[in-house]
């Protein structure tokens, strides 16, 4: 557990930067298509974000975004394949329920449902996919940092 | 901890020039992890590929990490290079740093390296962390059961046995034939039906690769592509048969319109499908016909076209004006559906027979006049503008296919879906005779109504994606992937943590998962054939116990530690 | 004259499929699914045909190439298929139940295998010539356009891994093979010779698939809709179906796709810009397949899309270049109207492939009976053995998948007929 502390420590020091950071998940076809897309047109766009890439959206679990935003993470985005759209049969649309209780939920109890920004079927060709990324760093610039103390260890399990 | 080889590539300058290499080598030197850190100009061309594996056969070393371009680009390429000189797939790790970071931070090279630097190190936690799926397979039936014997099943079953795979057929009705027996003659050509329909029936009836058995009735279906059991009566007989594949060509069902157009009210309101039965008894004499098109179909209840009845309709309007050049014959429709260039063809050569056509709106149907039987229709010319009475001595009303009672209860049995009008559903939208269940075809008017030219070119096209499967004496789980390459992984439960709340089964969108009882409790059992490793379980499972062994949840805990 | 490499192939169970379309691949797929050998013949640089330039599809609203992608990417990475790009069957002869095919294929003057996608020779080359291939090729690539390059060898000097080879000249493949696929599909037709559509008198009369590009979301505006004029908004947009189709002066048939597709385009634009008034005229609105109706209806009532029944008599450009008249009947009123619209899209246009190409029946190209139109002759049942897609009837994804499919199923059995 030493690793995780000296990790989380680490953590600490860098979200004293003024830039927020983004973690992407996104699903394989959707999502990454249009962050590769943009990478291809070499669109310029803030360094802060990470993508983690997923077969579906509906592989993100809960408790994985919550984890991010427990670290330290300032937002999390999910960029899945439209409704109707998703090669696993609309395994999607279950997810994307579930998605917009956690953000409800994320309001409630203060953290901020803007910090999650849903994107199904809206980021596909490299002009959303740097709209969205671009929208969500100003949006998430006007919203204090989150305290990385708050639960280093994720809230679910 | 894993011994892992890093492979940065350069990409002849396309990254390092964004990229500082030597921050990067500098900062995995100190990872102990890393037991050696390679940077080559590039990773993906053939040479390249050998040179990477002898290096990690040099260095004894567990896992690859590359660093490279998208996977989406050409980044596949040496992973799968490296899988075809022996590397397991799962201890391989592709990190982008070209489209995902070096040419999309062109402009920030502090920001650009710091993010190699993150991914570089979620791509070695990830390494350490990802584990493999298990795999199983099944040695595959080479027979096929087709359920039906309309024509689309029976061109099914024809092509099939022609290519040398035993055919089971099951059948309702007592004969084989489907609605096909119950038509006169065919549009365009005007042929008999009979005669489209009896080589097929000759050739099940001869053929020693066909079996058909009669008045039969499913019990139950189970297992999966390779394997499937269906049990079923047939002739009074219980009986189980095995098979790698199932084909649906169940058609669909006649519609009866009572209480429209009084239908069932007064004589001489009739369907298509009643005019086709005059027609197989001989040709009748009736001066003046009048065709209603669209009797039950684009409304409120069935808000589709049946695709079939405007053809139909042409064909019997023509017949009768021919039988009879002194009768006059009118269709009433609400626009003729004769797309492409042969039923276009045919509206035309109606159009110079002398039918004429008067088109009516949905709100403003005609209606019938008669007492005990009919007299006249009364309709809303709405292209003229005027009302016209047309007196008449028959009126034909163009009915839908509707689906059969019982395709909800086959779609449970089999796994797959009903649409919204109760026809069972494909993938769209590429493929549209299979279904979510891998080895479960529909075609025919089972999937959407059809003519039996149609039917049968879709009999035969399902036997050729049925062709693909049963040529295989096994089949692998993990190569039922949707996508190009094997499936992702499977999920897996950990049976001592499982509670048997069943999240799973409900999610699992291709009922890959079932609750097993097993030492007194309930626990969920995973059915790799089914799954598409889609991680819809992962994410309602209450406590994690269910995982993607590829993307397991200590894996993308590290994974976000390490993000930033 | 093309030095030719002749590469003797005997593949003696080899299937020669003529078009990479949705068709040509599906059919390839199946084929070499089955075990059979293919060689996939397509003219363009990359897989796809007519399906790859479409933004989305119906009735699912899915983007079109994102299930194209996955199909096309399997084609190319299956062992039995060979693949030929940039080429197009100059012979095809028929000898005792065997084909003997001669093959051009254009050079690949950027290597596919080697190229990067770096870009370096974009930048270096002074006439333009090179751009980006297919944008969702996997792996992606550079395509020289051999009618601006000027042959200066620049890029081929900047490419790292020497991909590049200007030199390369055309090359006859010769094949044998048992069996031929015909998947050709369709172009879009000329219009100007009906005058009344004003084809090509005004930057804002285009065609359906013009028309697709320009305000796809992947194309030259990123989805806006704008005028191609002046690049503003347009307040209102006509669709003409039934554009020289259904037409005995050029197309008697009806295209089957158009309605749809027509449906589809105006349902996007009024989702993108809702101010945009959209008016399909139609003669009849065929919506015949799975789910089709309901589309259509989703499209009128949900988000208005307004219908005509008329087919226009005139369309032309309004004297200032500001806006374009349309004149027409609606059929349903009686009464004719000019009104003024700021943009039109002319569908229906679209026709066999092999009829705009007019290679003739010869005695080198053994193509199968076609009718006046173009559409094989489909009396018999044997032509569903041979042909499938827009080149054997007017057909959309859906049918033409099934129609390869079983075209696919058809060879087979011919094959083990002939054992």
């Amino acid at each position: 557990m030493g690793v995780l502390e000296s990790r989380t420590q680490i953590i600490v020091r860098e979200v004293k930067m003024n830039q927020p950071g983004i973690l992407v998940f996104a699903c394989k076809w959707c999502g990454l298509i249009g962050a590769d897309a943009a990478g291809k047109k070499r669109v310029s766009l803030p360094a802060r974000f990470r993508v983690i890439s997923v077969e579906c959206a509906a592989l993100v679990e809960t408790d994985a975004i919550l984890r991010a935003l427990a670290g330290g993470i300032d937002g999390v985005a999910v960029l899945g394949c439209h409704i109707g759209g998703c090669r696993y049969t609309n395994a999607n649309h279950a997810s994307i329920k579930r998605f917009e209780l956690l953000k409800d939920l994320l309001d409630t109890t203060g953290i901020g449902g803007k910090r999650l920004l849903l994107s199904f079927g809206t980021a596909h060709e490299y002009h959303q996919f740097e709209e969205i990324i671009k929208n969500f760093f100003d949006e998430l610039a006007v919203l204090p940092p989150l305290d990385p103390w708050l639960s280093p260890f994720g809230v679910v399990s | 901890m894993a011994n892992i080889v890093v492979f940065l590539c350069r990409c002849f300058g396309e990254i390092d020039n964004t990229i500082d290499f030597d921050l990067l080598r500098k900062e995995l030197s100190k990872d102990t992890s890393v037991s050696s850190l390679s940077i080559v100009d590039s990773l993906c061309l053939e040479t390249d590929i050998e040179k990477a594996a002898f290096k990690i056969n040099e260095s004894k070393a567990d896992r690859v990490l590359i660093a490279a371009c998208s996977i989406l680009s050409r980044g596949n390429l040496p992973v799968n290079g490296l899988i075809k000189e022996g590397m397991e797939r799962h201890k391989i790790g592709l990190v982008d740093i070209r489209e995902g970071c070096a040419w999309i931070h062109n402009n920030d090279s502090d920001g650009a390296v710091k993010k190699a630097k993150d991914l570089l190190n979620m791509g070695i936690s990830a390494l350490q962390h990802k584990e493999k799926s298990e795999d199983m397979s099944v040695t595959v039936h080479p027979d096929a059961l087709i359920i039906g014997a309309g024509p689309a099943g029976l061109a099914a079953a024809a092509s099939l046995a022609k290519t040398g795979f035993k055919v089971n057929i099951l059948e309702r009705a007592n004969a084989p034939g489907g609605m096909l027996r119950l038509i006169s003659q065919l549009y365009p050509t005007g042929e008999d039906a009979a005669n489209k329909l009896n080589p097929y029936i000759d050739e099940v009836e001869n053929n020693p690769l066909i079996t058909l058995y009669p008045q039969s009735k499913i019990v139950s279906i189970e297992g999966y592509v390779g394997n499937f059991t269906v049990q079923f009566a047939s002739q009074g007989k219980d009986n189980s048969i095995q098979s790698g594949i199932i084909i649906i060509a169940t058609g669909a069902k006649i519609f009866f319109p009572t209480g429209l157009y009084r239908y069932g009210e007064i004589r001489n309101v009739i369907t298509q499908m009643e005019i086709e039965r005059q027609f197989l008894k001989g040709s009748f004499d009736v001066k003046k016909t009048v065709f209603i098109q669209c009797a039950g179909a684009r409304n409120e209840e069935r808000p589709y076209c049946s695709t079939i009845c405007c053809p139909a309709s042409l064909k019997n309007a023509m017949r009768l004006a021919e039988e009879d050049p002194g009768s006059e014959v009118f269709i009433l429709h609400r626009g003729i559906m004769t797309p492409g260039n042969v039923l276009e063809k045919y509206y035309r050569d109606a159009l110079s027979r002398g039918i004429q056509f008067i088109r009516f709106e949905e709100e403003r149907p005609p209606r019938i006049m008669g007492d005990d039987h009919v007299e006249s229709v009364e309709v809303y010319d709405a292209v003229n503008g005027i009302t016209r009475k047309i007196e008449t001595d028959l009126v034909v009303l163009s009915t839908p296919l509707v689906p059969n009672d019982d395709n909800a209860r086959l779609a449970q049995m089999l796994g797959i879906e009903v649409d919204r009008y109760g026809f069972l559903s494909e993938i769209y939208p590429m493929h549209p005779l299979e279904t979510k269940m891998d080895g479960v075809l529909i075609c025919g008017s089972a999937r959407w109504p059809v003519a039996s030219d149609q039917a049968i070119l879709q009999g035969k096209a399902a036997a050729m994606k049925a062709v693909s499967y049963l040529r295989q004496s096994e089949i692998a789980a993990s190569t039922l992937s949707r996508v190009p390459g094997p499936k992702s992984g499977h999920a897996r439960v950990v049976p001592d943590f499982c509670t048997g709340c069943g999240n799973c089964v409900a999610a699992c969108p291709f009922d890959a998962c079932h609750l097993e009882k097993t030492k007194g409790r309930y626990i969920s059992k995973v059915d790799m054939m089914r799954c598409k490793a889609c991680g819809n379980c992962v994410s309602v499972c209450p406590n994690g116990s269910m995982q993607i062994p590829e993307h397991n949840y200590r894996m993308v805990g590290e994974m976000i530690k390490w993000a930033f | 004259m093309a030095d030719s490499e002749c590469i003797h192939n005997r593949g003696k169970d080899a299937v020669l499929v003529i078009g990479g379309g949705v068709a040509g691949i599906t059919a390839s797929l199946d084929l070499a699914d089955a075990g059979q050998s293919v060689h996939l013949v397509e003219s363009n640089s990359h897989l796809g045909g007519q399906v790859s330039k479409l933004d989305k599809l119906y009735p699912t609203d899915h983007c079109a190439f994102c299930p194209l992608w996955t199909d096309i990417k399997k084609c190319m990475e299956h062992p039995l298929i060979t693949v030929h790009t940039l080429s197009h069957v100059k012979e095809l002869k028929k000898e005792s139940g065997e084909y003997s095919a001669v093959i051009l294929k254009n050079p690949h003057y950027i290597d596919e295998k080697k190229c990067v996608f770096c870009g370096r020779c974009v930048e270096e080359c002074p006439a333009s010539a090179i751009h980006s291939g297919w944008e969702h090729a996997c792996p992606p690539s550079f395509v020289i356009d051999d009618t601006t390059c000027t042959k200066c060898g620049d890029c081929a000097e900047v490419c790292p891994t020497g991909a590049i080879n200007i030199e390369l000249k055309e090359e006859e493949i010769n094949l044998h093979v048992n069996d031929v696929i015909w998947a050709t599909g369709f172009k879009e037709a000329d219009l100007s010779h009906l005058k009344e559509y004003g084809s090509g008198t005004h930057p804002d009369i285009m065609t359906s698939m013009e028309f697709e590009n320009w305000t796809a979301e992947g194309g030259i505006n990123k989805g806006e809709i704008v005028k191609r004029s002046n690049h503003s908004v347009p307040q209102n947009i006509a669709f003409i179906q039934c554009a020289g189709a259904r037409d005995l002066r050029m197309i008697p048939s009806c295209s089957a796709v158009c309605c749809m597709h027509a449906l589809k385009q105006a349902g996007w634009i009024k989702r993108r810009n809702r101010t945009i008034d959209c008016y399909i005229f139609y003669t009849d609105l065929r919506t015949v397949g799975r789910d089709y109706y309901r589309y259509a209806l989703r499209e009128f009532e949900g988000t208005e899309v307004k219908l005509i029944r008329g087919r226009p008599g005139l369309i032309h450009p309004l004297p200032d270049g500001d806006g374009i008249a349309v004149q027409f009947e609606n059929t349903m009123t009686r009464k004719r109207e000019i009104r003024k619209f700021d943009m039109v899209v002319l569908n229906g246009n679209i026709q066999p492939s092999l009829i705009q190409s007019r290679p003739g029946r010869t005695e080198k190209m053994a193509i199968p009976p076609m009718d006046k139109e173009g559409f094989f002759n489909t009396e018999s049942d044997e032509t569903s053995n041979f042909a499938c897609g827009f080149g054997l009837e007017p057909a959309d994804v859906a049918e033409s998948v099934i129609q390869a499919s079983a075209a696919a199923m058809g060879v087979l059995n011919k094959e083990s007929d002939q054992r």
